[in-house]
């Protein structure tokens, strides 16, 4: 009796089991981990699939991933594994030497040069996932393609800004007749500024900050914008060995050193410490990048801010030749040893984003890495005056090691002229002798 | 013949060995082959990306002690050492020995100062960034009213490493005084009745009956925070970045920097073992003048 009972359950559970597993089998995901920066916040934008409505960096991607998870008709899951940008690549190494490969990985193209022998090349893939890489802009490409093939999915062009409180410079005569802002075009003219802003407002020209985790990249950018604007690289004899004390590196580095004297610029400062201070009024511009954007617009909006008189978001101003530019780039690459079924699922999620590119400019303030998106981005507030970074911005090439190194190196000394006084001369001996330990590596 | 040793007690046998074998195990995989991976490392050209370009010999320890920035960070190490190690013996032993009673208000302040030790790195950093804000801080703002403008320690050379030290004390001070309020209960209250029949004086009891009971905690206080304190890393890359000019970079950051950020495991290495064996040396310096006062009282 117990063994015909038993039997019984048993031959139950077993029909019960085979009837649900092909509905089981059919809900089964096809799960891809999806590795960032960029914040997390899912308290404001946990469920949220309305991505007009999203706004900031984080908000944007949180809602795409969303309103992926909720609409792919692919049953795709997309998993995303959000790290904090300042160790985001030092896990992302652990995490390759553990063989714990993300699906797909964010990468700043200024990384990819190091990088490329572990992701796929993706000419194929994109071109399987229905991406038109006609319409990337010259930047985008450049920004992808290592040795001829494309690496990445360029995501955005970003770049390097005066933010500008455009109350402080009225008050120091620094407006044209229509009420936009006088730009300097030489050092001397940048001096003069900074003198009639001081005499007139009391605050420092220049706000930017230098002593928090990360900070130095902010100086480390500045100087590589004035060195693309006299048509000068760090590497001007080949990508092993760099040169900081060309004419153009010390013209740079005089620049900052002049900024300091001039007592133009503030010292000590980290990221919030400047952000803070502008917002409130503390100094005449802010240098940060075109992801900023954004939260100045919102803060120009708010009667009682110090911003509400106007601002405005210009190109880092040419001191020297042509006007050129800092860039880099936000991308997503494919590490390899991605099993077929998630490759496949990848290339899916990277055709959403890619529809979505603008969403991410407009919210995420960066600019499209689509060229036919220019014209629309364009027409947003303030991005006038930054929309053409893509065809004259600038970024060391590939070939050149350890980048994020040495914008960090670069930035630490030109930190030291503006904080602790250095000369540009001793800036640049010491840049020198530095970057002969960056370039060891292979 | 005994009972005991009939039964075999006390005679050495192998099996016994199967009593730590578990712990051998983990220290054998967790501590003892990293140590000497790291060794092995240090020999090597390994590149985190390029990978294993073979032995180079001395190569990374030449390259380390000829490096300006790294003997900085060695110089700026050992001065932090010796900056907290003594702040941390002298105020934690008057901390303790201020709050070594059974009174409320002694329990309620054992645990204030002891409540900032488990505060993690990034909160201590910052709420004393804000401390050390340049012209709007706390420090700015009081010594403002003094008249005193312009001392901003985060940019200075001669006060960045001393602010991080001040930090570093603040935040952990909780570990020393713990320690000597342990070993400050333990001296047996019968010497201090003693003493006060003698009608001796607070400062003599002090030095003559609390001081040598407690020398071997000053010494594990000594020897814990040298370790420690070599080990300085959260609290110079938050707060100063290891400037300005390289003048509050500690050898750990030295290290992290080379190791994770430019990817050259082999020199970063090397620099591990420099840092390993200042440690080791300090410590066992402490140690052995801790041995010679004890065999000189």
């Amino acid at each position: 009796m117990l063994k015909r009972t038993f039997l019984g359950l048993a031959g139950g559970l077993l029909a019960s089991v085979a009837l649900c597993a092909p509905q089981a089998w059919a809900q089964a995901k096809t799960e891809i981990t999806f590795a960032r920066f960029f914040g997390a916040c899912e308290g404001d934008y946990g469920t949220s699939q309305d991505v007009a409505k999203a706004r900031g960096e984080c908000g944007v991607m949180t809602t795409l991933t969303n309103l992926f998870n909720a609409t792919n008709k692919d049953n795709i899951l997309v998993k995303p594994q959000i790290i904090e940008w300042g160790p985001y690549y030092q896990q992302f190494n652990a995490r390759m030497a553990a063989h714990d490969i993300p699906t797909i990985a964010v990468m700043h193209s200024a990384q990819l040069g190091d990088y490329v022998r572990y992701v796929e090349p993706m000419d194929d893939a994109l071109k399987e996932a229905g991406i038109d890489t006609a319409d990337f802009t010259p930047n985008a490409r450049a920004a992808v393609t290592v040795g001829g093939k494309i690496y990445a999915m360029p995501w955005d062009t970003h770049s390097w800004l005066w933010h500008i409180n455009l109350g402080m410079f009225k008050k120091a005569g620094l407006l044209d007749a229509g009420g936009q802002p006088i730009l300097p075009k030489t050092v001397d003219e940048m001096i003069a500024q900074a003198k009639a802003v001081r005499e007139k407002t009391g605050k420092p020209y220049i706000v930017m900050a230098t002593s928090g985790p990360g900070d130095a990249a902010n100086s480390g950018r500045s100087y590589y914008s004035w060195m693309y604007d006299q048509n000068a690289t760090i590497f001007p004899n080949g990508f092993e060995k760099a040169d900081f004390k060309t004419p153009e590196s010390l013209a740079t580095l005089k620049a900052f050193e002049a900024l300091a004297k001039a007592d133009a610029i503030t010292k000590g400062l980290d990221s919030g410490g400047g952000l803070g201070g502008f917002l409130n009024g503390a100094g005449a511009i802010y240098l940060t990048g075109t992801w900023r954007i954004d939260d100045m617009l919102a803060a120009e909006a708010k009667p009682d801010s110090p911003l509400h008189e106007g601002y405005a978001a210009r190109v880092f101003p040419n001191l020297f030749k042509t006007q050129s530019v800092w860039t880099d780039n936000h991308t997503w690459v494919l590490p390899k040893g991605t099993p077929a079924p998630q490759h496949k699922a990848a290339l899916v999620f990277l055709k959403f984003l890619w529809d979505h590119n603008f969403d991410w400019a407009r919210g995420g303030g960066h600019l499209p890495a689509r060229q036919s998106l220019m014209a629309e981005y364009a027409k947003l507030p303030q991005r006038q005056y930054v929309v053409d970074i893509p065809t004259f911005g600038k970024a060391l090439p590939h070939e050149a090691r350890r980048q994020f190194g040495f914008q960090n190196m670069i930035g630490e000394e030109v930190v030291n002229i503006i904080n602790s006084g250095k000369t540009a001369e001793q800036a640049a001996d010491a840049m020198q002798e530095r970057s002969v330990a960056l370039l060891r590596g292979r | 013949m005994s009972g005991a040793a009939s039964s075999g007690i006390g005679r050495p046998s192998w099996a016994n060995l199967l009593f730590v074998l578990p712990y051998m195990l983990v220290l054998a995989v967790l501590l003892i082959a990293p140590v000497g991976l790291g060794m092995w490392l240090s020999f090597q050209d390994y590149d985190m990306l390029g990978g294993w370009a073979g032995g180079v010999g001395f190569e990374n320890f030449t390259n380390l002690l000829n490096d300006r920035i790294f003997l900085g960070t060695v110089r700026n190490t050992v001065i932090f050492v010796v900056l907290t190690t003594p702040a941390f013996i002298v105020i934690g032993l008057f901390l303790a020995l201020s709050l070594n009673d059974r009174t409320r208000r002694s329990s309620a302040l054992r645990s204030i100062f002891f409540g900032a030790s488990v505060l993690s790195v990034t909160i201590v950093t910052l709420v004393w960034r804000l401390v050390y804000l340049p012209d709007r801080g706390l420090l700015a703002d009081t010594l403002a009213i003094v008249g005193l403008h312009g001392l901003d320690p985060v940019v200075s050379e001669t006060y960045a490493l001393p602010a991080i030290a001040v930090v570093t004390v603040w935040w952990i001070i909780g570990l020393p005084m713990t320690l000597f309020l342990a070993a400050l209960q333990q001296i047996p209250a019968e010497i201090y009745e003693a003493a006060a029949l003698d009608r001796t004086s607070r400062w003599r009891t002090l030095l003559f009956i609390t001081l040598p009971s407690i020398r071997r905690t000053v010494v594990m206080v000594a020897v814990l925070e040298i370790i420690l304190q070599f080990q300085l890393f959260g609290q110079a890359l938050l707060i100063t970045g290891g400037g300005p000019n390289n003048r509050s970079r500690p050898m750990v950051q030295f290290i992290y920097e080379a190791g994770f950020r430019d990817l050259q495991l082999g020199f970063a290495a090397a620099a591990s073992q420099i840092l390993f064996a200042l440690m080791l040396l300090a410590a066992l310096a402490q140690m052995w003048l801790g041995r010679r006062q004890d065999g000189a009282s």
